[in-house]
Formats: C-alpha cells, structure tokens, sequence
C-alpha cells in the first residue's frame, strides 16, 4: 500500500502527483533540495529543475564543498580504500567522528593487516589527529593519537615540522609533532582518511597542502569519507548532465552554478523560492528551513515533519526496496546495488518523472 | 554633464544581474535601449525599465538611487568612470573591476571586489563574506587596485589575495588574509580567528588581533621606513590606517606551514 499525503490527509497517489505537479508549476522559482536520492533519483529532479526552470541543492551541501572546493581550488591526491589497505604502510586519520559518517571504514581499510602489495609489508602505522575515543579496532597496532585544542592549527603544525619549518611551540609539543612528522616522511606510502563535522574547508586544504609537501619526497594520497545520502553519486550527476556539480540553477533557462545563490536554505528564507520538493529516500531527513513555504516532500517511510507539507509521497530506498545505482565509498565509484529486501514501495525517480510529465515543458 | 541614474522603483522579488549597467555597455545606447535590457535571473522577465526611473545622462557616471541586496554583479567589470549605489547591494559587487570607482552607502552580499584587478571600491556600511576572493574553483582573488569597508566584514577576507589592498575599519571576520599569495590587508576593528591561515606571501596589518596560529613565528618589533611611506598613501582614504601603520608595530612571519613569506604585524 502506497503512502501518499494532501494536507495530511491519505491520498491516492494520482491526486498526490497531480497536486505536487500544480504546487512546483506554478512557483516562480522553485527548489528542489534534500536529493538523497540514487542517480535515477538524480537525474529525475534535475531534468524537473530544468523543466521547472528551478534549482537544486543536496542536503549533505557543506560537507561536499568542504572537499569539492578544495578539489577544485587546490587540487587533492586522491585514492581508494581498496588501494590505501593493499598499498599503505602509514594511515593518517583526521577528524572524531570517521567511523560514526563510515561504520565500515576500519573493516575496509583492515589497519591490522600487513600491506599485501607494498613492496616490502610492514606492520601498519597508524596517526590518528583529533581523534576522541580510538575505536577498539585500534587496540595493540602501533598508533600515536594526537588531541589538539585546534585542529586547523594542529594539521598547520605537522605541515610545518614535516616540511622542517620553524614553529612558535614550546619544546615538549614540538617534540609530539615531530614524532608525527617523522613517520610521516618515512612513510613509503602513506594514506590519509579525513571528514566528519570537526574538520573544515581550509583546514582540508591544509591537509590537501600536506600531501603535496609529502609527495615531494615520498607517495601519499588520501580519501575524503564524505557526506552520505548519496551525495558523492549526486554529485557525479549534476557533473554529467548540467556541467556543473549541485546548487545549480536554471533560472535564466541555462544551467548556472552558484554555491551561495542557489543554496536551498538562503533561497527560501530570503523568500526568492516560492516552493520546494524535498527528496529524501535514505533517511528520514527533513528540511532544515524554517519557513513556511509550499513543499512537496517524497521521503523514507514514516518520516517525522515539524510542519506537514502540502503532499507527502513515501517512497523505496534504493538497494533496499528497489535496485538502485549510487556511489560507493568502498570502491570510489558509481556501482549498482540490487534490493536487499524487494518491496512495491515507488522510486523516487518514478514519482518525480510523473510529476514532470504533468508539468508544461513549454520555456 | 549630469550623471546617468537609476533611480529604483520597487524591490525585485528576484535576484537581479547588474552586469549590463556598466559605462561601457550602456555608453551610446538610446534610453528605449537602455531601459529595455534584461536583468532577471529567473523565468520571470524584468527589464531595466520595469525595475528603474531611468534619467539619462553621462554614462562614465552611474547613479543607482536605492539598491537592494538582490541586486548582482553591479560594476561587473567596471573599466572607468564612477558608479555610485545609495543604498545597499547584493553579491559581488565589483568584480572583474579594473578601473574607476564604485561607492556603496549601504552594505553588500559576498564576494565583492571579487578578482578586481584596479581602481577603487568603496563600501561604506558591511561587507559579507569573502571580500576580494575568488569565486567557484578560481585560482585567485584580487590581483590590484583598492578596496576601503567603513564597516565590518565577514568570513575569509582577502582570500587567495594576489595584489592591491584592502583596508577593513570595522571588524572582519574568521580567516582574514586565508591562502594569501601577496597584496596587503589591514583591519582597524578585531578579527576573527586564524588570520593568515596558509598565507604564502603578502602583509596583514591587524589593530586588534586575536590569538595567532602557533605556524607564524615572533620577528621582533619594527617601526618600518616603508610603514611610513605608504601611511602616506593612504591617509587621504583612511586616516585609521595610516594612524595604524606608523604606530611600532610587531612581525610574525608566517604561515610557515605554507611557503611562510608573509607577515602579520600588529601594534608592540
């Protein structure tokens, strides 16, 4: 039984598609945000972006341009876990909270095994920089944690020692970094792993800047963790359909990329959107605005709003109740996932197809 | 002659691109012309006309008689002449600029003086975020001319700084001077945290500096003939900043976990 809403009302889903369909097309500037979707997912909402001559945003947007901006300002080394566990003889990891946005990421990257394909496998070593509680997979492995006070000054200071640059640090804290810089440089290929909330855009470029200076004399790379729902594999989408990553508008009947104009929440509190449709199909994400605008919302089953939108329509998770194609962090690419636990619930790019075939194409 | 004005009719309930109002796109062109430009960023069409009392004038001199902050791009690559705005303006306000004036009354959006390459850009209420800096995988900011905030700014200031300078007299806020490669920024209000954070080359000059990243190393204090020389040259735009730059100021040299050719001084 499908799960459809109109004012908080159960509804067919005819009438909820039909309702979304009046609610978007008649906005001025309508915005769809949330896309935690799978690529079909993706590809839907952006050609209803286009069609809508709207715009889009993933709710995982600061966390992306955390990395993309780096990326694409700064350049990164980057690698996959599969390469970091076959290859790597030191491990550097940044951020507190790895393991909560990647449960798996010490199961793929098996800290305790020996470096299959390096040329000659050591023991691994492992730094860890602001680390919180070390996971129990740590235990007994050779690992040297480092708490800092400041991240962004911590990462700025191993970047100094390993480059042998001069530091306002007292004896004893230029001694903890230069041990750090020491395995650091004798690394012969060495893996860095960041994200999560406590690292930023320029401390990642710093990071970024790390491993530039490292490469000079040895290999190291490094992955980012990432934001989840998809946004990686959204990401990828907007690339090949638009050009452009998300926060991309076609307001002008072009596609154009503005990470502050086009950012959902700034769109809809200034009152410059009229509407929005919320895609949310692997948590129970709600939107963060506080507005009360007209929204359209096709969200995870029993999803929780502090304001019921104008039409709800529940729909699958993809690689759960329906085959999906997304990103995935173990190979750093697009892969396909078929259902784990087949059910009739509706795709989110179905139900956003028939929403876009009601809506006039005519720009 | 009398300059060229804009006199505003309403707010725009949409974003607004400005690029077009500039002396050399409207130079020569006739009033109907003018006011038939389009300057909306969303399906729903809005001309210059629809949005201004237009008065036809001097084209090197652009008035805007009230602004709004979704106002974009005003004096996109403003080669000379003057645009005044009285009122305030959205994001970007004076980028690609390479010469002339353009004077805001108001406040403005990020990114203004974004890339701006000469001339001088003067805003006399806030600034937003990323003065200066450079947009969506640029690779650098400003690269010369003058930038004067009577207010405040926000985040990452001078960002990717390559040339030219920029005086705050307000505060700023976090990361003033981020990634900088060259050119000089001064605050005269406190800033926010980590100025200078993977700084490479240039000079921040700060009145009221927080806690300095421990990657900038102590130089001593200094009172610089060049200090005094380019006091001077700035006096007639900010007597602050002159005032600032002849006191006995104290160099940290940094961001030694980048290149580490850049300075921080602030007063000994």
């Amino acid at each position: 039984m499908v799960e459809a809403r109109i004012d908080g009302k159960p509804a067919g889903i005819d009438a909820a598609v039909k309702r979304a369909a009046e609610i978007l097309g008649a906005a001025r500037f309508p915005v769809i945000a949330g896309l935690g979707t799978d690529v079909a997912g993706a590809r839907a909402s952006i050609a209803l972006a286009e069609r809508l001559r709207g715009a889009y945003d993933h709710l995982g947007s600061k966390r992306i341009f955390a990395d993309l901006d780096v990326l694409r300002q700064a350049g990164q080394f980057l690698t996959t876990p599969n390469e970091a566990r076959l290859h790597a003889d030191v491990l550097l990891f940044v951020g507190r909270d790895l393991t909560r946005v990647w449960p798996k990421l010490l199961e793929r990257l098996a800290p305790a095994e020996k470096p299959e394909l390096a040329l000659e496998p050591t023991a691994r070593k492992i730094i860890w920089i602001d680390a919180g509680a070390v996971p129990a997979e740590l235990n007994g492995l050779p690992l040297v944690t480092l708490d800092a006070p400041d991240l962004r000054s911590a990462l700025a200071l191993v970047r100094a020692r390993v480059a042998g640059k001069p530091v306002a640090a007292s004896g004893e804290e230029t001694k903890k970094f230069d041990e750090i810089a020491k395995i650091l440089n004798e690394a012969k290929f060495g893996a860095a792993i960041w994200g999560g909330e406590t690292i930023d855009q320029l401390a990642i470029e710093m990071l970024y800047g790390l491993l530039a200076d490292l490469n000079k004399t040895t290999r190291f790379s490094g992955f980012p963790v990432g934001a989840g729902d998809n946004s990686a594999g959204v990401v990828l989408t907007s690339g090949w359909m638009t050009g452009f990553p998300i926060r991309t508008g076609f307001g002008r009947g072009y596609p154009e990329h503005d990470p502050w104009r086009f950012d959902a929440i700034r769109l809809i509190e200034s009152g410059e959107t009229d509407a929005a449709l919320w895609v949310s199909s692997y948590s129970q994400s709600t939107p963060q605005w506080e507005k009360d605008i007209p929204l359209v919302a096709l969200v995870a089953p029993k999803t929780k709003f502090g304001r019921e939108p104008q039409v709800v329509i529940e729909v699958g998770c993809p690689g759960v109740d329906h085959d999906g194609a997304e990103f995935a962090r173990d190979t750093g690419s697009i892969i396909a996932r078929a259902a784990s636990n087949s059910s009739g619930a509706p795709l989110a790019s179905a139900i956003i197809a028939r929403i876009a075939e009601q809506i006039d194409g005519a720009v | 002659m009398k300059p060229f004005v804009f006199a505003l009719k309403r707010q725009p309930d949409q974003r607004l691109d400005l690029a077009p109002l500039v002396p050399h796109l409207i130079a020569g062109k006739s009033a109907a012309e003018i006011a038939a430009i389009q300057l909306q960023t969303t399906r729903e069409k809005l001309t210059a006309g629809d949005i201004f009392e237009i008065e036809h004038g001097d084209a090197q001199s652009i008035r805007f008689e009230g602004g709004s902050e979704r106002f974009d791009n005003v004096g996109h690559g403003l080669k000379s002449g003057s645009i005044v705005v009285n009122g305030n303006a959205g994001k970007a306000i004076a980028r690609f600029m390479s010469g002339g004036s353009v004077t805001v009354t108001g406040s403005v959006g990020p990114f203004a003086g974004s890339a701006l390459s000469g001339g001088i850009l003067e805003i006399e209420g806030d600034a937003g975020d990323f003065l200066g800096a450079p947009i969506n995988g640029e690779m650098e900011g400003m690269s010369g001319g003058f930038i004067f905030v009577r207010g405040s700014a926000g985040e990452r200031a001078g960002d990717r700084l390559r040339r030219g300078t920029i005086v705050i007299e307000g505060g700023a806020g976090d990361y003033p001077g981020s990634r900088m490669i060259a050119g000089t920024l001064i605050v005269l209000g406190s800033s926010g945290a980590l100025p200078g954070y993977l700084m490479r080359r240039g000079t921040i000059v700060l009145a009221r500096p927080p806690a300095i990243a421990p990657t900038f190393v102590d130089c001593g204090v200094h009172q610089l003939t060049f200090a005094r020389v380019f006091a001077r040259l700035l006096e007639p735009q900010s007597a602050g900043a002159a005032e600032l730059l002849l006191r006995p100021l104290r160099r940290l040299a940094g961001d030694t976990a980048a290149l580490g050719k850049g300075e921080v001084f602030f007063p000994a």
